[in-house]
């Protein structure tokens, strides 16, 4: 069985410096790190190599720098991973990022599984899984909780929808794409940290792809960013919930508003 | 000079940052009140290979050396004095004795399991006359054919209600004093005779054990003398020297909490119209320690550079755990202040992070023996030969 | 300038240290592990007249000056810090402030009580909004006919848990800041009085502190303590007096580390001796003494400003700053002193230790006795500085 796991290298959105007084974001001093919902998409992909022996291939595309997320998750257990990479797949959009993504996985060959995380925290546009589904030409499925069994050509899975969870079976092969907190991404091993820089990493470029420079134009422009209305600072306070109920109760009767 | 670290490095302290945020910090609080180790943690840490940070690939560890090693306690340190007591005990003395002065045998046989953390350490050097003198130790060792007949009390040792494999430090030859009088051994904790005596109920660092282990007639193969015979002193020698080096790390790590949630309070807070951050004295406190923790890092690191490329180090080892320290008790001690009233109620980590802080002034060498290392090493270079 | 002490003073004093080392110490322990108030201790200590000790004989006091009060805190701080805090937020705090401010009925209403301890006192200031900034208050006192009608929430009130006599500081003009701030005697028993969670602490664990909430409590008239608007002045005031017993358990607390320490290399022997051969420790042992050495100075001369009727804030603060930060660092000293052993909780130098750190904090940080000081002497200049 082959298990193919894009994943994303973002700015970690808990470093990212947000300065409403000069309408300014700092994305730089952010750490580089693996998109949080593709690390739950990798973790499905491992368990099912842990049960079913699945051969874990791991791909991303952007700068150099996205070199380390994809050691990364060969350390935390992928069996190899692939980066797609030059000037112009460094600058593409998630339309461009699927289209080399699918081109580069019809490359690999045959597979029975794409697992990937259901949105990039950094964007939030949820767009790749479906994307890249269409451009392959096979099912998607998306919110996924759990995957309870890959057999017979077939995977069954538990997603959300509105309010409830549903069982789907889904023909192979096909997308998953992983809702955030479906699990509790591992940890890579010491060891393997300490070898993931020892092998030899394939990169390809839009050319090995087939893919041209207009294939490849962004398809959205950013124009600017805002704020949202600033919020009043709260106050903390400990205590029993009969200590904090007296003191929430003082602290309205203060201000006059019971 | 290059002042990065490594690519594999840098993702070992990620691995490190996040076990320590996702397994230890929810439960550093209450492994205090309760005054429990967290074996279960302890656990998971080893399935990631945290037992065995530097040691090679080969015996289990990670490969990760000394600077690795380094990484992982700063990172646990920030969270959990405790949690970076157990691992340091374990990893930097206990085991670190067996990979410093063990033969390939024992290496595969001890060093292998403790590694993998599928075994714990413990490094048995302290008895109740024997603290910083620790020469005076009174544990005795006698030949029995092809074994040694070990009998004798340890005090305070780190890991002792857990440990599967002791480090014991005992006297060969009364006759010979230190220098040929003291073997060191491996001793299983199931060999017969083995017994933990009190549990110690310690200021802080609760969610470790600090035990008193008994040694009535116990029966140790002479295959499992570590080091050469009569050459105990160097062993402990040797691994208390690493073990300082990791235990600053561990108190960079503590100091940075301490700092950064002295400045969150300051920034926080407000009285007298402001943030308690535009009080000046505020400002020294945080500019000066920031200063301090700086220089312990570089200190640090330098030092680890040093040990994973082979050069001496002793003197700057014993540095490292003297001045981290009194960094890390000091940055506890402003963050308290900073604090106020709040620091000192228990509902808050504060109190807990500065009950915690002091022993490291005291374990795995005094800060008056570290000084005293310190000022022999200088003084060598000058003629003059220093004793305690 | 004489510097020995009157005959009564050095009665008062051997009185004090004897039962302090008889009544108190041996308890010590205890109260820090169980996390005991002494209550069997004020019991004794009621008997022996110290509850009310600065009091007039006609309330069941001995009046004792203030510097006769430096030397019940200094040795009861010496014997148990618990116990040596709860003796004087009581006494110092709260019966001195009745006994300052107060009428001859509120004086003659809560002072015998007080001395025979049968109701204890506490002393509420602090908010969450007001630590350091004690003019931040926010707790309202409304006059509706011959009531005033408190709310609010003090924290950090200690002997809250175990006290029945109040002194509870409150805006009856809100606008008007520190100037609209007054004081009143709070009876726990009043309607809309409620005592909160236990503060759970990392030393003074004999200590029993919690937050007080008062909702629409409800106070005599008669309970309001001076005039409206004094508040401020009221409280000052008594911080001025408390702060010198303050120092003075510093000084108690410090002396009782340094015995622990000393005591203690004479005893170890590592290398061939006992510790107390050693340089390093010789130098710890000298520090802690030259220090406390002059802080007792610092005390015993602002207690003789005091008695005089002198102006005495400045030094007051001196001695409290200094007293808190030379506490806690002999008690560090003379922990380090006892190796591994000073981390084991049977020792009393592990309590000792906990129960210093405390002192740079209550009663006003040592960041706002500096700024008392620094506040006086510029004054001397013209300057006005503000905290």
């Amino acid at each position: 069985m082959r298990v193919i796991v894009p994943i994303k290298q973002i700015r970690d959105p808990r470093g990212v410096k947000a300065d409403p007084r000069r309408q300014q974001v700092t994305l730089e001093e952010a750490e580089l790190v693996i998109n949080p919902t593709d690390r739950n998409a990798l973790e499905e992909a491992l368990v099912l190599k842990d049960k079913l022996g699945a051969k874990v291939t791991v791909i991303s595309i952007g700068g150099p720098e996205v070199e380390d997320s994809i050691r990364e998750a060969w350390a935390c257990g992928a069996d190899e991973g692939i980066l797609l990479s030059d000037e112009l797949l460094a600058k593409a959009d998630f339309r461009g990022a699927a289209l080399a993504l699918a081109k580069a996985i019809q490359k690999l060959g045959d597979f029975d599984l794409i697992i990937a995380g259901a949105m990039a925290a950094d964007t939030c546009q949820g767009q790749l899984g479906p994307r890249l589904a269409a451009a392959l030409d096979i099912p998607c499925v998306n919110d996924v909780y759990r995957i309870l069994e890959v057999s017979g050509g077939k995977a069954r899975v538990i997603r959300g929808w509105d309010e409830k969870f549903l069982e789907v079976e889904v023909e192979l092969p096909a997308v998953l794409c992983i809702a955030p907190g479906a699990n509790v991404p591992r940890l890579p091993h010491g060891a393997r940290i300490m070898n993931s820089y020892q092998w030899e990493m394939p990169v390809w470029k839009a050319s090995d792809l087939g893919l041209s420079e207009e294939d490849l134009r962004p398809g959205v422009e950013e124009r600017g960013l805002s704020f949202p209305p600033e919020r009043v600072r709260g106050r903390v306070s400990r205590g029993s919930p009969e200590d904090l109920a007296r003191e929430l109760v003082s602290f309205l009767r203060e201000r006059h508003l019971i | 000079m290059d002042f990065s670290f490594s690519k594999e490095h840098q993702m070992l302290r990620r691995m490190a940052r996040e076990f320590a945020e996702r397994e230890v910090l929810p439960i550093a609080k209450a492994i205090d009140e309760e005054h429990r180790v967290p074996m279960d943690v302890v656990k998971k840490a080893a399935e990631l290979g945290l037992l065995g940070v530097p040691f090679p690939q080969k015996y289990g560890g990670m490969g990760a050396g000394e600077i690795g090693y380094c990484i992982v306690a700063e990172e646990l340190g920030k969270v959990s004095s405790s949690f970076a007591t157990i691992i340091g005990a374990h990893i930097g003395i206990g085991a670190m004795a067996i990979y410093l002065g063990g033969n390939e045998e024992q290496k595969k046989k001890y060093l292998t399991p403790l590694a993998r953390g599928e075994k714990i350490a413990a490094f048995a050097l302290t008895e109740a006359g024997a603290g910083s003198d620790a020469a005076a130790i009174k544990t005795r060792a006698v030949r029995d054919g092809n074994y040694f007949i070990l009998n004798g009390t340890k005090q305070f040792i780190t890991n002792g209600d857990i440990a599967d494999i002791i480090t014991v430090m005992a006297v060969t030859d009364p006759s010979l004093g230190p220098r040929g009088g003291i073997t060191a051994f491996i001793v299983e904790r199931e060999y017969p005779g083995v017994r933990i005596g009190k549990l110690e109920d310690k200021m802080g660092i609760r969610g470790s054990s600090t035990a008193e282990i008994i040694l009535e007639d116990v029966r140790v193969p002479k295959e499992n003398i570590l080091g050469p015979f009569g050459a105990g002193f160097i062993v402990f020698m040797q691994s208390l020297d690493m073990g300082r080096l990791t235990l600053g790390a561990a108190c960079l790590g503590g100091a940075q909490t301490a700092l950064r949630m002295a400045m969150e309070w300051a920034a926080m807070r407000e009285q007298f119209g402001e943030p308690i951050a535009h009080k000046q004295s505020i400002q020294w406190m945080i500019a000066e320690l920031a200063t301090e923790i700086e220089a312990l890092r570089s200190l640090v690191y330098r030092t680890a550079w040093l040990v994973d490329t082979r050069q001496p180090f002793t003197r700057y080892a014993a540095m490292c755990k003297m001045y981290g320290s009194e960094v890390a008790s000091k940055a506890v001690n402003i963050a308290l202040q900073i604090y106020g009233a709040m620091g000192y109620s228990r509902d808050f980590v504060v109190e807990l992070m500065y009950r915690d802080a002091k022993i490291a002034e005291i374990y795995e060498g005094t800060n008056e023996i570290q000084r005293i290392v310190i000022a022999e090493n200088l003084f060598r270079d000058f003629g003059v030969r220093i004793r305690p | 300038m004489d510097f020995t002490l009157s005959e009564e003073h050095q009665m008062f004093r051997s009185m004090f240290r004897d039962f302090a080392q008889k009544e108190v110490a041996p308890l010590a322990q205890t109260t820090d592990h169980e996390e005991k108030p002494p209550l069997e201790i004020l019991k004794k200590m009621a008997e022996q007249g110290f509850l009310g000790a600065t009091f007039p004989e006609k309330y069941g006091g001995s009046e004792l000056d203030n510097l006769g009060y430096c030397f019940l805190m200094e040795e009861m701080a010496g014997a148990c810090m618990s116990t040596a805090l709860t003796l004087h937020v009581h006494l110092g705090l709260a019966g001195n402030t009745i006994l300052r401010e107060g009428t001859e009925a509120q004086k003659e209403k809560y002072l015998p009580d007080m001395a025979e301890g049968t109701k204890l006192g506490a002393f509420a200031l602090t908010e969450p909004e007001a630590g350091s900034d004690a003019a931040a208050i926010r707790t309202v006192a409304v006059k509706k006919g011959d009531e005033y009608i408190l709310t609010g929430n003090k924290l950090w009130v200690t002997n809250a848990g175990i006290a029945d006599i109040f002194i509870v500081f409150a805006k009856t003009d809100p606008q008007a800041g520190a100037r609209g701030i007054s004081a009143f005697i709070v009876e726990k028993s009043f309607p809309g009085f409620k005592v909160g969670r236990r503060e759970r602490l990392l030393g003074l664990r004999g200590v029993v502190c919690n937050p007080i909430y008062l909702e629409e409590c409800r106070v005599p008239a008669e309970n309001l303590l001076g005039q409206e608007g004094e508040g401020f002045k009221i409280a000052m005031r008594a911080l001025d007096y408390a702060r010198l017993g303050t120092a003075a358990m510093c000084l108690g607390l410090a002396e009782a580390a340094l015995r622990e320490g000393s005591r203690y290399a004479t005893e170890r022997s590592q290398f061939g001796g006992p510790i107390a051969l050693k340089q390093a420790i010789q130098n710890y042992v000298a520090e802690s003494a030259i220090k406390i050495e002059a802080l007792r100075h610092l005390v015993e001369y602002t207690a003789w400003l005091a008695d005089k009727g002198e102006r005495f804030t400045k030094e007051a603060a001196m001695a409290k700053a200094f007293g808190g930060e030379i506490v806690r660092w002999v008690a560090d000293r003379m922990l380090q002193v006892h190796g591994g052993y000073g981390y084991m909780r049977e020792y009393t130098i592990e309590r000792i230790y906990r129960d210093a750190r405390a002192l740079p904090i209550i009663e006003g940080t040592t960041e706002i006795q500096r700024f008392i000081v620094a506040s006086d002497i510029f004054s001397g200049y013209g300057l006005k500085i503000k905290p």
